[in-house]
Formats: structure tokens, sequence, C-alpha cells
């Protein structure tokens, strides 16, 4: 992975060289609002917690005997919901500053690490297989599975890629298919799956003290860390190198911060599910109002947790009250989170570096025999997915009859179809941002889609799948305008584009999470849809699916010239006579048009537009033109095998292609990207 | 000679009519071939309504959850498994060859595919703009007609009335005229919970007792309002009866929460042996059954 290490830069500066602008009274100031903001916060959300005075409230806290239900439902329920806002979203602002302090990286928390999906998946797997294990030692669990996703993300990153952009995309892609690993799990085990809805939207409602108890010792971690962890990070602020020579061992320290963060992950997603935002945001507003040394922004950042979680939980229980059903509170907090991250973070994010793009070499180079040799394999592998099927009586290996193949035919085509949008899509963007970690449901697009589609369903009621490709387009090319909103003078950041795909992952998460909560019947369809599956699309969709993403594949093809210069950079391609914004600009609604079309068909489909391009570079296809018709073949077959994998290894069930194409391909993403690394480093 | 063709043709017609019945479902009037006997339910509503008609069916969704989940009426040993009910298994069902296939509610999307297989009836019982229990009755009505069987089928309803009847008079006899309010709410966890809301099999079970909601939601498609225990506290009058199973049980019933609770102080808070609440109008008198038994059970 050497190409990435060196191509990537640092999106950010270290934290410390940005506060120039505020002096230190200043920052005792703001320091001292929100530490004030806090108590009135608390007493807001009590509030509207609870229909009792403050007067009686105080009498309450001080020992009065509750004498109503009234009193009752402030004493075991408001209060304690309040507190666990408070220790949570603390909780997750100091683990937020202590991992982007340690690795010099604005976009680092436990969510954007896959920490908290590496806990939540540990937990569903869990709840599943073993019950009663998942109830008593959960956290242990929890932070079995944060570990692993940590571990596992650093591992792809290297330990020099922690303070870049490697690290989050390779956050995204760990996060993106633990999601698809949990999804799956739920899917097939429908009786644990309202209970884990509810969990999983991170839902803050306490009925007694019990919660608070557990959780208080637990974090108690906070304390240590705000004792211990100062030093060395004031010292990392001066790098790795200046930290070691002033005799700080840097390897076991930030083994060690990351440890820590990791068990405050585990506590709070055992307690409360998956409430991951506050941690990013946290830090990065500490920051913004002026934090400068290690302590300070520690401080500040577990301040600003609770004072962000308290509000935004303040907002769930307003639109609760307000709602036939209730709001769960981290579904407000990404709804809400997201945008101000995106406001808040994109000005600290560098422009995009302007190394040449590199392709994880191959010494070889695929030939017109070779890309022959792709098409039959591809060929043979939709032959295979047609004829080879499961029946009652045992396998059948024969073309099927015409009722049966009017009924098979529409999935394997619409598969095959999404495996060449997706692919084409990733390439585009892999060669544009110049960052072979870039794909669609990496950089928002796809979460775009599926945040309007998901978002229609909401507000307009009907299905997720009758919203249609239109909705879908809007939001990919909503995400295409907001990538051109925020980009720097100098062209297109792969850092605000990350920052993008991740406050958009966030958010579409979180709508999707509140309409999971509500357990009804429709949030199966819905799990369905969001684990891509080709089941419900009909002949005419395929057709059109297909008809659309060779069309935009082909359109690429005749552009490829444009994509060769812009990947080898903006001065040699202006040089050759290339208007640079026109031309990224088509290009990347070419991506975004693949994106929606896959998307609102059958559902959010990972991984494939990651991978193609790169298996494609693997076998040796180093031209764009060579890449362009090499990687759709192997995203097509990709997807023909998930589809066919998914129809036919539960049979009669049946589980979503995209759903197996995320665990195939982000297995074997995995692989390549943990192989390569001893090489590099 | 052209009026005797045009007899033959009538009495051509007549003939072929006999072995054809005309059922509306919610698309409007469909022909299919009657008696159906090869029958495949893709909801667990039709599922009931089937095996209440008396009649196996050929396959169903997801054998095992129906069990779990369903339990009554019973479901007989030799019915065929077509996979999960959101993506029930079209190759398998058309290897079975069926001549009718029942969808419901979300399954709109897979009539035109089904049709390629059989005739398909599609009732969309579960929705917020009808009354789904008189909607669900006349599904049945309908299916039985399919069936073959519509005098059963009507006869079957006229049972399920006098048993609801036959219910509410022993509430009466027990309670007076002054019927008690009733709140049916069903455990999520510990913390939040389902309220039946008007729409809700649950609710035309209370009506169908002559019993007002102690907590009425606005109806919704699936009859139910997501809440937190805490919002129970709005209860003030009546009963408050949950649909078993809740596996955290001892966990919340020992709190000061809800050990506070009027309806828990009043030693109003009962139990409904575990019922399917997105069935068809059986499940509607398996419900009052529960309701009306839990009732009774207090303490005059």
């Amino acid at each position: 992975m050497n190409n990435i290490e060196r191509h990537i830069t640092a999106v950010s500066p270290p934290p410390a060289q940005r506060t120039e602008r505020v002096g230190p009274r200043h920052a005792v100031v703001r320091l001292l609002l929100v530490v004030l903001a806090l108590p009135a916060a608390f007493l807001l959300h009590l509030r509207l917690g609870s229909p009792i005075g403050i007067g009686e409230q105080w009498a309450l806290v001080v020992g009065r005997e509750p004498q109503s239900f009234a009193d009752v439902q402030f004493y075991f329920a408001a209060l304690p919901r309040a507190v666990v806002a408070v220790l949570v979203g603390g909780a997750f602002g100091v683990a937020g500053s202590v991992l982007q302090q340690a690795t010099r990286n604005p976009l680092v928390s436990p969510l954007t690490l896959g920490a908290s999906s590496g806990a939540w998946l540990a937990l569903v797997a869990g709840t599943v297989w073993f019950p009663i294990a998942a109830q008593y030692h959960g956290v242990w669990l929890a932070m079995g599975g944060a570990v692993a996703a940590v571990g596992l993300v650093a591992l792809i990153a290297g330990r020099s890629g922690l303070s870049g952009l490697p690290v989050v995309l390779a956050g995204m892609a760990v996060h993106i298919l633990l999601g698809a690993l949990a999804n799956g799990v739920t899917l097939l085990n429908e009786q644990y799956a309202v209970a884990l809805f509810i969990w999983g939207a991170g839902d803050l409602t306490q009925t007694d003290w019990s919660w608070v108890a557990w959780l208080l010792p637990r974090l108690s971690v906070v304390a240590l860390i705000l004792l211990i962890a100062p030093r060395p990070l004031t010292l990392l602020r001066l790098g790795e190198g200046g930290a070691r020579a002033r005799g700080l061992p840097v390897g076991p320290t930030v083994l060690l911060m990351f440890l820590l963060c990791l068990w405050l992950t585990a506590v709070t997603v055992t307690a409360v599910g998956i409430i991951g935002f506050v941690g990013l945001l946290a830090p990065n507003m500490a920051r913004r109002l002026g934090a400068r040394g290690a302590l300070e922004e520690l401080l500040l950042s577990l301040f600003l947790g609770a004072l962000l979680l308290l509000a935004t939980d303040a907002v769930a229980l307003c639109a609760s009250a307000w709602s036939a059903n209730l709001v769960p509170s981290g579904a407000a907090a990404a709804l809400i989170g997201a945008p101000v991250l995106m406001l808040l973070a994109r000005k600290r994010l560098t422009a995009e570096d302007h190394a040449a793009f590199r392709i994880m070499a191959s010494q070889r180079r695929i030939g017109r025999i070779g890309l022959l040799g792709l098409g039959a394999v591809a060929v043979l592998v939709v032959l295979a997915a047609s004829i080879a099927a499961p029946s009652a009586q045992g396998w059948s290996f024969a073309f099927p009859d015409a009722l049966v193949w009017s009924l098979r035919y529409p999935r394997i085509l619409a598969a095959c179809a999404a495996g060449i949008g997706m692919a084409t899509a990733g390439l585009v963007l892999q060669r544009l941002i110049r960052n072979p970690l870039a794909s669609p449901d990496i950089m928002g697009m796809t979460q775009g889609a599926t945040l309007a589609l998901a978002g229609t369903a909401v507000l307009a009621g009907g299905t997720i799948h009758e919203a249609g490709i239109p909705v879908a387009l809007a939001g990919s090319l909503g995400v295409l305008a907001l990538i051109v909103l925020l980009r720097r003078r100098n062209g297109f950041a792969p850092g605000t584009m990350v920052l993008i795909g991740i406050s958009l992952a966030a958010m579409a998460d979180g709508l999707v999470q509140f309409i999971l909560a509500s357990g009804d019947e429709g949030a199966f369809a819905i799990l369905n849809w969001l684990g891509g599956s080709t089941y419900r699309v009909t002949g005419g969709q395929a057709a059109l699916l297909g008809a659309g993403t060779v069309c935009l594949g082909l359109a690429c093809l005749a552009l490829h010239r444009w994509l060769e210069l812009l990947s080898i950079g903006d001065g040699v391609a202006a040089a050759r006579g290339l208007a640079i914004h026109p031309a990224r600009l088509l290009l990347l609604a070419i991506a975004c048009g693949q994106t929606a079309l896959v998307t609102a068909v059958m559902g959010p489909v990972a991984f494939v537009g990651l991978l193609a391009p790169h298996m494609a570079a693997l076998l040796g296809a180093r031209s764009v033109k060579a890449q362009l018709l090499a990687a759709p073949l192997l995203g097509l077959c990709l997807m023909a095998l998930s589809d066919w994998l998914g129809r036919t290894m539960l049979y009669p069930m049946q589980l979503p292609a995209g759903t197996i194409a995320s665990i195939l391909g982000g297995g074997y993403f995995v692989y390549l990207l943990a192989a390569r690394r001893p090489a590099s480093v | 000679m052209k009026r005797l063709t045009g007899i033959a043709f009538g009495v051509f017609l007549l003939i072929s009519q006999a072995g054809a019945a005309t059922v509306t479902d919610s698309r409007g009037p469909q022909t299919i071939a009657e008696p159906a006997e090869r029958v495949v339910a893709l909801t667990w509503a039709f599922t009931e309504m089937v095996l209440e008609l008396d009649e196996t069916p050929l396959a169903i969704a997801d054998v095992e959850g129906y069990r779990t989940w369903v339990a009554r009426p019973p479901l007989p040993d030799n019915v065929a498994d077509v996979g999960l009910r959101r993506e029930p298994n079209f190759e398998r069902i058309a290897e079975l060859k069926p001549d009718l296939i029942l969808v419901g509610d979300d399954q709109i999307e897979l009539v035109g595919r089904l049709y390629q297989i059989a005739p398909v009836l599609y009732f969309d019982i579960y929705s917020a703009d009808h009354d789904n229990y008189a909607f669900a009755r006349q599904a049945f009505l309908e299916i039985g007609k399919a069936l073959g069987k519509k005098a059963y089928a009507e006869q079957r309803l006229a049972d399920l009335d006098e048993k609801l009847a036959g219910l509410k008079e022993r509430l009466e006899a027990r309670f007076g005229d002054d019927l008690p309010k009733v709140t049916p709410i069903q455990f999520m966890d510990e913390a939040t919970l389902r309220v039946h809301a008007a729409n809700s099999t649950a609710d035309y079970a209370l009506k169908a007792l002559g019993l007002e909601h102690g907590l009425p939601q606005p109806p919704s498609a699936w009859g139910f309002a997501l809440k937190k225990v805490e919002d129970l506290g709005a209860v003030d009058e009546g009963y408050v009866l949950h649909i078993e199973p809740f596996q955290d049980a001892e966990k919340l019933f020992g709190q000061p929460l809800w050990q506070f609770m009027p309806f828990v102080k009043a030693d109003r808070f009962g139990a409904i042996p575990p019922t399917w609440t997105f069935g068809g109008p059986f499940s509607v008198g398996y419900l009052a059954e529960g309701i009306a038994q839990s009732l009774l059970e207090f303490e005059p």
C-alpha cells in the first residue's frame, strides 16, 4: 500500500497550529461558556423530560420521597436519562479527542475507525448465537469487536496512515463491511430484530438508575485519561520523531490510548447502542472554539460531548412527544450532527495532493487476448448463474423453462448491470480523486441516494422501493452539488469528499435507524433493500438498469482520454488543452448517474466500486482504457456470483446480493490490503 | 341456425363459467378457476384464513416463523416452505405448481411475477386508510369463494361473531354495564413498548367486546405506536394488558417506576397469552379471548 501512503498526505496540520487567531483570554471565556452551558442544557433537558417544576425536581433530588407518578417519572426516568446523556456524550467527546490528538487527524473517532460497528456486530452476533454470554458479558464482546475492527483498520492504514486519509477510508470500508455482516445476521434472525433495531438506533430511554450505576464505574476511565493523557498527547504534537526524542515510547503510548478509547466505546455501545457521531463532532468543535493545550482540548471535548448529546436528545424527546412513535436519540444525533460537522471541519481540511494516481502495480500488462479471456469468463459466470439452481429434488443444471427463466433473468441482468455500474463509478472516482481507496459508497454518493430514497419513504409514506430513480438521482446529484459547493479553490480535495461521505453515511444511517426503530413489518423490507437485493427487480427495470449502466460505461470509455489526463494531474491535463473543471464535473456526474441507477433499482451496493478497479489493475489493466474494459467485467462477475450465492446458498431462503458482495468483496479487500502491508512498512 | 349458435354459445359460456369464480381483491374483480386446491399463502394472515377454512395450504412463507410466532391455528406437517415472507422464493413456488397464490400488504410488487406462475389474489389488509378488521373479514369471504367454500366461510365468521358475543356477555356479567377501559400493549425491551392503536387487531378485539381503549392512538398501517415505558403513566383508568412473551419482565416489573404506575398500584395489570397481532379475522377472536380471560381473572 505504498502508493496510498505516499500519495495521500495528511488531511490536516496538527491541531495546535491552528489556533493563532484565538487569543488565550478568548479561549478561557469560551471554555467557561461551555462549562456554564452544560447545567443550563441539563435543566432544559429535564424540563422537556418531566412535567413537574424545577423546585419540585430539586426537592426530589435532595431526598424528598416521591409522592405521585410524575415524581417517580422524574426521578427514575427523566433524571437518569439526562445523566446517561451526559455520561455517554462526555465519554464519546473524550474518546474522540484522544483519538484525534493521538493521530493528529480530525476525522478520526470511534465511529470512523469502525470501532462502533465492530462492537455492534459483536453484540448482534452474540445476541443471536450466545444470548446468555451477550446478556452478562456483552461489554467484553463489544470490546473484542471494537478492538478487532480498529486493529483491522490500523493494519490496513499502517502507522503512518493513521494521521491521514488512509485510516479514514479504511475505517469507512471496515464500517461498511461490518454493517453488512450485522445486517445479514439480523435478516436471517427476525425474532431478535425488533429489539436490535431499537438498541441499534441508540435510544437513551431509562427506567431506573441501573444503567447509570453500570456506566459510572466503567466510564471512570475518563478520569484516568484526563490524568495521564495530556503529557504524551502534548509530546505527540511534535510528531513521532519529536516525541520519541523527548523520551516518549510512542508505540506503547498510542496503543494504550487506543485501548482506553475502545473501552469507552464498547461500554457506551453496550449500554445505549450506536451514538457515534458525538465523538467525531465534539473535538472538532472544541478546536474551533479555541482549545489549545492537550488537556484543554480534552476538557472542552468532554463538556461539548455532554452538551451535544443533551441537546440532540432534547430534540429526540420533543420529536417523540410530537410524533406518534418514539424518536431514537442516536438517529437524532446523527441527523443533526452530520451537517454541523460538514460546516465545521471543511475549512480544516487541506487541499488535494497533486501526486499522480498509481494503481496497485502489476508487472503484467493486459492485452486484447487477456480482455477477451476476461469477457469469456464473464460469459461463463453468467451462464453458470443462469442454469445452476437448487430445487426440492436437489440441484439442477439444465437451462430453465420459459416460466422459471422469466423469473430468473431479471435478477441476473440486474446483478450484472449493477456490477458494471458500480465498477465504472468506482474507477472514475479513483482516477479523478487520484486515490485508490475512493468509491461511491465511501465518498457518499450511494448514501446520498439512500438518504433521498429513505427520506422520501419517511416523508411521503410508501415503501422505499416506490421512490424510484429520479429521487435517487436527486440524492446523488445533491452529493455532487455539495462536493462542488464545498470544494476548495484549487479543486476537489479528497478530504472534503471523504468528509461529505462520512457525514452523509451517518445521516443515512440515522434516518434508516429511525425507520427501523418503529419495528413494523415494513422495517424488514427496508433492511432487505439496504442489503441490495435483486429480488424485486422486474424485467423492465432490469432492462433499464442494463441499458443505463452500459450507456454510461460507454460514455466513460469515449471520454477515457480525459480521465487519463486528469488522473496524471491537473497541470498536465490543462497543458494538453483540457477544460479541467467541466471535464471533471461531467465525469463525476456520470459516476453519480451510475450510482443512482443501481441504488434506485436494487438498493445500496458496496465494495464493488472499490474492488473491481483494483482487481482490474492487479490483472494488468494499467491504462484507463484497459481498466474501463476490465473493471466492469470483473464487477459483473462479482455481482452475478453474489446474486447466485444469495439465491441458492440458503434455499429456499435468500440473502440480498449486495450483502454477499459486501462480505465477499470486503473480505477480499481486507485480505488484499493486509497482505500487502509488511512490504511497505 | 344463427339462433342455435347463439344458444350453443350461451351454453358454452355457462359451462365454462361453472368452473370459474369471480373474486374481488384489492385490485378489483379477478376470475380464477374454482375451486382452488393447491394454495400458496405468502403472509401469515392468509395462512390463518386457509387453515380456518379447514384446508391445508400447499406452501407458506417461513414455516418455522409461523410455528414460533403465530402458532394458532396449528399448521399441519405436510406444508412446504417457500422462504421468508419478504422474499418468498419465486422458483420454489413455480416448482410446486400452485393454482392460487395469496399475497398481501407489502407484497404488491410481487403480484406481476407471481401471476406468471398462477392466479394471484392480493389483499391489502393492513392499511391506515380502511377498517382492517372489516377488510380482513371480506378477504376471508372472498378466499372462501375462491376455495369453493363460500358458505363455510360465512359459517366460520358467524361462529366467530358468536364466540365474540359470548365473551362480551361474560364480561358484562362480571363487570355490569360499565365495562372497564383496556390498554393493550406489547413490550419490545425493558424501556420501550408498542401501544396497539386504532386499526390494530387488538383494538378490534376491544371493540368486539364492547371495551374502550385506555390510551387511544391514531390509526397507522400496522396499528401500533412505539412508546417509552414511562408514557404508560398517562393511563389513568382501566386495565393494562400486555401480550406475552416479554423477556425482560423481571427487570422491569421490580423497578420503582413500574411499581408506581397507577394501574400497577391498583393491581390492574395483566397478561394475554402470545398471539399474532398481524393476522386475519380469527386473530381478533384469539386476542378477544385472551383479553376477556385476563380481565375475568382479576378480583372483582
